[in-house]
């Protein structure tokens, strides 16, 4: 029994949901002894606000047998309307972390680089905002609306748990899903969700078996049935590959192909315009070491290609914002760089020790997080092809990372040169951490004399960060004392669980648990102004994402690769 | 049984390590922590090469009745099977243990980890006791007496100087320094410990790269435990951490996960989910170069309580992970391993909880 002892029962007690909405802490949901509602970083404090589970009645059996992904789907209205709030949609995925929205502001944004980085302009960010209060108003005033009559508009929680995939208004304080999906006997492990997709199916399913649904999000929601419906079969039985699936995403700007990770380290790249029956076989790999691309023989094939990338787990795998690139971690400890369209590796390394099991790009492409077994959070600089920094600070494995591309720094305009970031990061300790990253102090120690850093079997690249390694060259585990250390702003014990994976949204943060539970968490100031009146939610956003950002690039060079980061125009053209 | 080992046989197949055997252990009643550790052990290839040349330039070792020479005699008898899996009787083996110690007799204290422990330090002892005959042997051609204490009082009391670095000190032995500072004059004192394994306290929800942090993080004495400053020459307050010094070539992780509850007036055991990972560095060293590990065994404690439950042990040969219980043997996949963790709830069905990790040091090592 997980429930029982340590206050996570208050599952049981989700029907009483309606007076949640009075405030974290004081709400329906009895916060686990223990567990503090709300922590406090330098910009107030972020409040628990809601959680979402999976039905209580579920079946304890099937608990350890897979590890819950969340993915956060944003539906827009049908038929969707002209151009801008096209702009407005945000699509996060906790585990797979395709961020296709924001390649979506990358476009929509001209190419400016100062506004791309953050996420979006103040415009885009408004109509965001009142877009989402309709749907809350609509979710709010009718928690016990049915299925069937569901109007499509709003922002969704895709999570699995067992051999079930859930689906939960994340606007509504419901902590029961509205919609359960059973697929008896086999685990859904992995989901993603496109954003963009104008047509066809818009959520990917990976199971346990390999085997691979294309479905229609909308389509889902409209039916009141416990199976997935209309749905797109590929690698059926595991056909062309037989080994779970671990991770899933939607190639950003992609025309709807998407790639899907196996535990035996192959990679496959499927096209939903195709069959999923599509005769396909690949050659046999000739040597499990190296990264391999394989294309399928006949044009009708589906997957289209067989990447080769590890031996043992892909992990996670993480296409950038714009989809030029995919970083890749997994058992065997490295992080790996592929220019996707161009399918070779660029660069990568090796963790302190132990497998990589989590990854997450910045929104402007140039750093990567990873965490993993050696219970640190490596930022990785795709610059200087090396580990820049190291967290500290968990007390397990790290099992997500994400950087916060809603944040902004404070007083922009005095930090002259420097750039900063936020990212958090969760752990099977059960903790989230919140990490501050200014490049300037981090820069400084690594500009070390040669000689330093008897580990570096290559030489040079870790005394200068002007030579870069050659490409496809994979790093060495650097030395603990040649990496700079940061320091958690904030730990926070969130569950009594595990976690497995975060998302920051405009207005929250997501932790997501191993056995299927979700908290939302709400940023400063936007927890009781939500209940309030359109008025302060709209100002409040607005405030929280000001249109004429003070993020200064000036001080970071911006080499010939990096940007290609920022133009996008390969694939966001339109 | 035969067809247990033929499965297992099967699942190899062209794999099956040449000249490796995989025999399960009979359980004589209760004698699964020993079977445990014996399969870690057994799989512990320095140790287990070292013990085999031991037993064939010891021929007479046959007669001999000691840990040792059982141990020796049972793990030749596994090596030189003609069959590739089975079962085997160790059944002399644990004759001579129950004899040789009544603690593994009685129920209440079939712990592996105190059993490993013995086992090590009843090897180093014979091994001392021969090394000493055959010393006295070369100066007085007298015969050795064979008094079953005195070598091991020198052990005890002789202080390092004497001690002789056996093949189980080169294996198993690393050394801690326990550095004291006093906070009234700054002194730092050093004194070095060794240690044939690390006993970890554990946390809810932690990793052993925690555990180890913990294992060496500053702890202040204060108040009633007050450290004694020679230079000073009273109680003083002081803060004092372990570092390691010389790690070894095995890491051998013990979890505390039997914790003796005062108010209930007995021991606990700690389902606590404590995560470790196949490869592991030490970062606590005094050396600045961090060792690197793989794991290679560990022995797992099945059952919700202290006295009662079960040993089964999970080992990694030529890179398939066995899975060790009693007379069965099975192969399982690398990703079951997790599996043994603990559980992150205090009330789970899942009892099955990883207790003694086995780890073997990479690449520079000192060994020879």
């Amino acid at each position: 029994m997980i429930n029982s002892a340590n206050g996570m029962a208050s599952g049981q007690g989700a029907s009483s949901s309606s007076s949640a909405g009075a405030g974290a802490g004081t709400g329906a949901n009895a916060p686990s002894p223990g567990l503090k509602t709300y922590f406090k970083t330098p910009e107030g404090r972020y409040k628990l606000h809601y959680e979402k589970g999976h039905p209580s009645g579920l079946m304890h059996y099937v608990q350890g047998k897979t590890v819950t992904q969340a993915t956060l789907a944003h539906l827009k209205d049908r038929p969707s309307p002209p151009t801008p709030p096209a702009q407005s949609s945000s699509g996060f995925s906790a585990s797979s972390g395709v961020r296709s929205a924001a390649a979506r502001l990358l476009g929509g944004s001209n190419g400016s680089r100062a506004l791309s980085f953050v996420g979006g302009n103040g415009g885009s960010k408004s109509i965001s905002a009142s877009s989402r209060l309709g749907s809350m108003g609509v979710s709010s005033s009718s928690n016990s609306t049915s299925t069937s009559n569901f109007d499509g508009r709003g922002t969704y929680l895709i999570f699995n748990m067992g051999d079930g995939l859930f689906i939960s208004d994340l606007n509504s304080q419901d902590k029961e899903p509205m919609k359960a999906i059973y697929f008896n006997n086999v685990y859904p492990v992995c989901h993603a969700f496109d954003q963009d997709a104008k047509e066809g199916h818009d959520l990917v399913i990976g199971l346990s078996t390999g085997d691979v649904y294309s479905v229609s999000l909308r389509q889902q929601l409209q039916d009141s049935g416990k199976k997935l419906i209309g749905a797109q079969h590929y690698n059926k039985d595991g056909s062309v590959n037989g080994s779970r699936c671990t991770c899933i995403a939607w190639v950003p700007g992609g025309d709807g192909a998407f790639v899907v990770a196996h535990v035996d380290g192959n990679l496959y790249v499927y096209e939903k315009s195709k069959d999923g029956a599509g005769d396909s076989s690949f050659p046999a790999i000739k040597d499990q070491t190296q990264f391999s691309v394989a294309h399928a023989r006949y044009s009708k094939s589906n997957p289209i290609a067989r990447w080769h990338i590890c031996q043992g787990s892909i992990n996670s795998m993480v296409f950038s914002t714009d989809g030029a690139y995919l970083a890749a971690v997994g058992r065997d400890g490295y992080l790996r760089v592929f220019d996707y369209s161009k399918e070779q590796l660029i660069c990568g390394g090796k963790s302190y020790y132990g497998a990589l099991l989590c990854c997450a790009w910045s929104m402007d492409g140039k750093y990567i997080l990873a965490g993993g077994e050696d219970d640190l959070v490596q930022v990785w600089s795709m610059e200087e092809r090396k580990v820049v920094a190291w967290g500290e600070g968990h007390n397990s494995w790290v099992s997500g990372v994400a950087f916060d591309s809603y944040w902004s720094p404070p007083n922009a305009d005095d930090t002259g040169e420097s750039v900063m970031y936020r990212f958090g990061s969760v752990g099977q300790d059960t903790q989230l951490l919140l990490w501050d990253l200014e490049l300037d102090e981090i820069v400084v120690p690594l500009r070390r004399p040669p000689g330093g850093s008897p580990t570096f079997s290559t030489g040079s690249q870790s005394a200068h960060w002007d030579s870069t390694p050659p490409v496809g060259i994979l790093q060495p585990a650097p030395s603990m004392r040649d990496v700079p250390k940061l320091s958690p702003l904030v730990a926070h014990r969130v569950h009594t669980e595990p976690l497995s994976g975060l998302i920051f949204t405009q207005e929250s943060v997501l932790t997501v648990c191993r056995e299927g539970h979700t908290k939302v968490w709400m940023r400063p100031g936007v927890a009781e102004s939500q209940a309030s009146n359109v008025e302060t939610v709209l100002s409040t956003s607005l405030k929280d994402k000001p249109p004429s950002t003070k993020v200064n690039y000036s001080g970071q060079a911006m080499t010939g690769t990096n940007g290609g980061f920022f133009h996008g125009s390969r694939i966001f053209g339109h | 049984m035969g067809a247990a080992g033929s499965k297992l046989e099967k699942a190899l197949g062209d794999s099956f390590p040449e000249g490796e055997r995989y025999f399960g252990l009979e359980n004589f009643g209760n004698t699964c922590y020993c079977n445990s550790v014996l399969q870690a052990l057994y799989f512990c290839v320095p140790f287990r090469d070292q013990l085999l040349d031991y037993y064939a330039n010891n021929k007479s070792l046959g007669d001999e009745d000691n840990l040792l020479a059982c141990l020796a005699d049972l793990f030749t008898q596994i090596s030189s099977q003609k069959k590739k899996t089975g079962v085997i009787a160790p059944k002399r083996f644990v004759q001579r243990l129950k004899k040789q110690n009544e603690l593994f007799r009685s129920y209440m204290h079939q712990d592996a980890h105190e059993f490993l422990n013995f086992l090590l330090n009843e090897i180093v002892d014979t091994l001392e006791k021969e090394a000493q005959a055959a010393k006295n042997d070369q100066e007085t051609s007298s015969p050795a007496e064979k008094t079953a204490n005195g070598p091991k009082n020198a052990h005890a009391n002789g202080g390092p100087k004497e001690q002789l670095d056996t093949w189980v000190h080169k294996n198993f032995q690393g050394i801690l320094t326990n550095e004291t500072r006093c906070l009234r004059c700054e002194t730092v004192t050093a004194r070095d410990e060794t240690f044939f394994d690390l006993s970890l306290d554990i946390e809810q929800n932690s990793s052993i790269t925690s555990c180890l942090k913990n294992f060496s993080s500053t702890e202040t004495l204060n108040a009633e435990d007050k450290f004694f400053c020679d230079k000073c020459c009273s109680l003083q307050e002081a803060q004092k951490r372990m570092k390691i010094k010389k790690p070894p070539q095995i890491l051998v992780i013990h979890l505390k996960r039997f914790k003796y509850i005062e108010q209930l007036g007995r021991y606990k055991k700690l389902s606590y989910r404590v995560v470790f990972p196949l490869e592991l560095k030490l970062s606590n060293t005094v050396e600045d170069a961090d060792s690197e590990y793989s794991l290679f065994a560990v022995v797992v404690h099945v059952g919700s309580g202290p006295n009662h439950g079960h040993y089964v042990s999970l080992v990694k040969s030529h890179n398939h992970w066995l899975f060790f219980d009693d007379e069965n043997v099975e192969m399982i996949d690398e990703s079951a391993v997790q599996t043994f963790f603990g559980s992150a709830q205090e009330y789970s069905s899942n009892t099955d909880h990883g207790y003694i990790l086995f780890y073997e040091r990479l690449g520079n090592g000192h060994m020879s």
